[in-house]
């Protein structure tokens, strides 16, 4: 167990580390220039080179990746150009509200998609089955900001009884809960659908119907449990990649998170910022998944952590 | 005296991918208080199908059951409340394959437990455990205080089929359906299994409905046997007749197929039909 943890947590860091060259080093291929969308459009050629060399990005780039190693180790992800500010503290202000709208989503998810699931594998092949089917399946088709903004339309707009934008209280939270969950839930729903009609139809449940176990045990005791493997999984490579940011639901309302900071920096080559948030995103995401996996033997017996492969 | 097992001109149509097919033809057999009776064929003959019939057990929409089963004197074909009332009371399956039988993520004290409290639910749980705990000595787990909290994964075939039996009597039911409950066993394990089936009978007196294709089996636990092929019964009669003085051809080649110690050229007859 102790190997297990001490091989995953180093394969996480070497799969952190590697994530941040790769993006420290995309970030200088490609084209824009910080300097040019930091300074005043009337600076003259001499004010960009200043800034240049303020930023340090007139070392060469061997040289800069250095000095980024160099300044990682000590934990210093260096300077927003933007922000004037630890780009680590920036992005640690943003994280909360990210967390919060991915805790929300996941949980409006679960609570949906696992009794709609159960709910038509009951009802297998049934006309009423496929109807949820095709909803659900719209709602996983429709774009995130189409979606958004149908719902900021009907619920801010025509009915105004939710706020549209930024979170000034709770309630600013349900229509970006709400638009990303519709997204989740035909992915999760027809997931325990499918692993609820294998053990629903799996020798065990018969066994237990025979011995008198009533329908709604077989479902819930019988059933759930053993489909929690894969919907744990499931739920939590969601919120994983929930905690990157949702970046479009984010700009759409306007959600003060690490998505919508992410395209902030994007759009002003903030390269400080960028690498932070990719140091604090990707570390959360690698995190949730080696819990998930520390998890599995709770919800399976035979699951034996660092034996097999 | 009422019969535990009254089947008549039951018949079931399993509805598959290539049409409906008549599994069960109007076959009529009854089982009574410490009687052993024995449905014998090859697979695709019918037996199981009779036995999850009788519970049941086939699924909803994919079986039509026609004709009459009564289980302690309850009509379970005409009321599914019936059947549900019946099971894990009156009486209980014993399944084929053992380790697929139980659910691999609850402890067999789970399950176990679960058996005796569906039956008595005043027991507590500690309470449902000590009777559980001497049940599975009954069926011959050692320690068996120590294996209550074991999941499936840790026991062998012949360890869960005996579980599985302390499981079926938890209720203690009076008719016990063994649907083949050694086929998937190692040989030595398969006697074990069909010893610990007699003693049972003999202390309590329950009835059992044996599915094999075992001649072997047959011949040592049933009282009566009827051989079953296509859906109907072919030949039926006491154990010992249907073993020493077989009227039908079929269950001579049943009984010629029984695989006896010798040399490979002694035993030339086998039911007819190439190895591809």
């Amino acid at each position: 167990m102790a190997t297990y943890l001490a091989r995953r947590i180093g394969q996480s860091l070497l799969a952190v580390f590697l994530t941040l060259t790769t993006v420290f080093l995309l970030l200088r291929l490609a084209p824009g220039d910080p300097a040019a969308a930091y300074a005043a459009p009337s600076a003259t050629a001499a004010d960009l080179a200043r800034i240049r060399a303020e930023f340090g990005l007139d070392e060469p780039l061997i040289t800069q990746y250095g000095i980024f190693l160099r300044d990682l180790c000590t934990g210093n992800l260096g300077t927003s150009y933007s922000f004037h500010a630890s780009a680590f503290q920036v992005v640690m202000d943003r994280l909360p509200y990210t967390i919060t709208l991915a805790v929300a989503a996941i949980a409006v998810t679960t609570v949906v998609a696992v009794p709609l699931g159960v709910w038509m594998a009951r009802r297998a092949d049934t006309k009423r089955e496929l109807g949820t089917n095709v909803l659900t399946i719209t709602g996983q088709s429709m774009p995130d900001f189409w979606t958004g903004m149908m719902l900021l339309t009907v619920f801010a707009v025509l009915l105004p009884v939710l706020p549209a934008s930024g979170f000034t209280s709770w309630s600013g939270l349900v229509l970006p809960t709400v638009t990303v969950a519709v997204l989740q839930l035909a992915l999760v729903s027809r997931l325990v659908r499918r692993e609820m009609t294998t053990a629903l139809a799996a020798p065990y449940t018969t066994v237990a119907r025979s011995r008198g176990v009533s329908e709604r045990a077989l479902t819930w005791r019988y059933g759930l449990r053993n489909s929690a493997v894969p919907l744990v999984t499931a739920l939590g490579t969601r919120f994983a990649a929930l905690l990157n940011g949702v970046v479009v639901v984010e700009v759409v309302f306007g959600w003060p998170g690490v998505g919508s900071l992410v395209v902030r920096a994007l759009e002003t080559r903030d390269y400080p910022l960028i690498q932070a948030t990719v140091l604090v995103t990707a570390t959360l995401a690698i995190l949730v998944q080696l819990l998930v996996d520390l998890a599995y033997p709770l919800f399976d017996p035979r699951v034996r952590l660092g034996k097999a492969a | 005296m009422t019969p535990l097992l009254d089947v008549r001109d039951l018949q079931i149509e399993l509805v598959t991918a290539h049409g409906v097919v008549r599994a069960v033809d109007g076959v009529s057999f009854t089982v009574g208080r410490g009687e052993t009776v024995t449905l014998i064929g090859e697979s695709g003959s019918g037996k199981s199908t009779t036995a999850m019939g009788v519970l049941r057990l086939l699924p909803e929409g994919l079986a039509v059951l026609s004709g009459s089963v009564r289980i302690g004197g309850r009509d379970v074909l005409t009321d599914p409340g019936a059947a549900r009332a019946v099971r894990g009371r009156t009486v209980s399956l014993i399944p084929q394959d053992p380790m697929t039988a139980l659910s691999p993520v609850h402890t067999i004290g789970r399950q176990l437990g679960d058996a005796i409290r569906l039956r008595h639910p005043e027991l507590s749980r500690a309470q449902a455990r000590e009777r559980g705990v001497d049940l599975l000595g009954q069926v011959r787990i050692s320690r068996p205080e120590t294996r209550w909290t074991s999941y499936p994964h840790q026991f062998s075939g012949g360890m869960l089929q005996r579980i599985l039996i302390a499981i079926a009597l938890a209720g203690d039911p009076e008719l016990l359906v063994a649907d083949e409950p050694t086929s998937a066993l190692d040989a030595t394990v398969q006697a074990d299994v069909l010893d610990l089936l007699m003693e049972l009978q003999e202390r309590t007196g329950i009835g059992m409905l044996m599915i094999t294709h075992d001649l072997g089996v047959a011949r040592l636990v049933s009282d009566r046997i009827h051989v079953m092929k296509d859906g109907r019964f072919v030949e039926s009669g006491p154990a010992g007749q249907i073993v020493e003085r077989p009227a039908e051809p079929y269950t001579r080649d049943l009984l010629a197929a029984v695989p006896r110690l010798g040399a490979w050229d002694e035993d030339g007859t086998a039911i007819e039909g190439a190895i591809p």
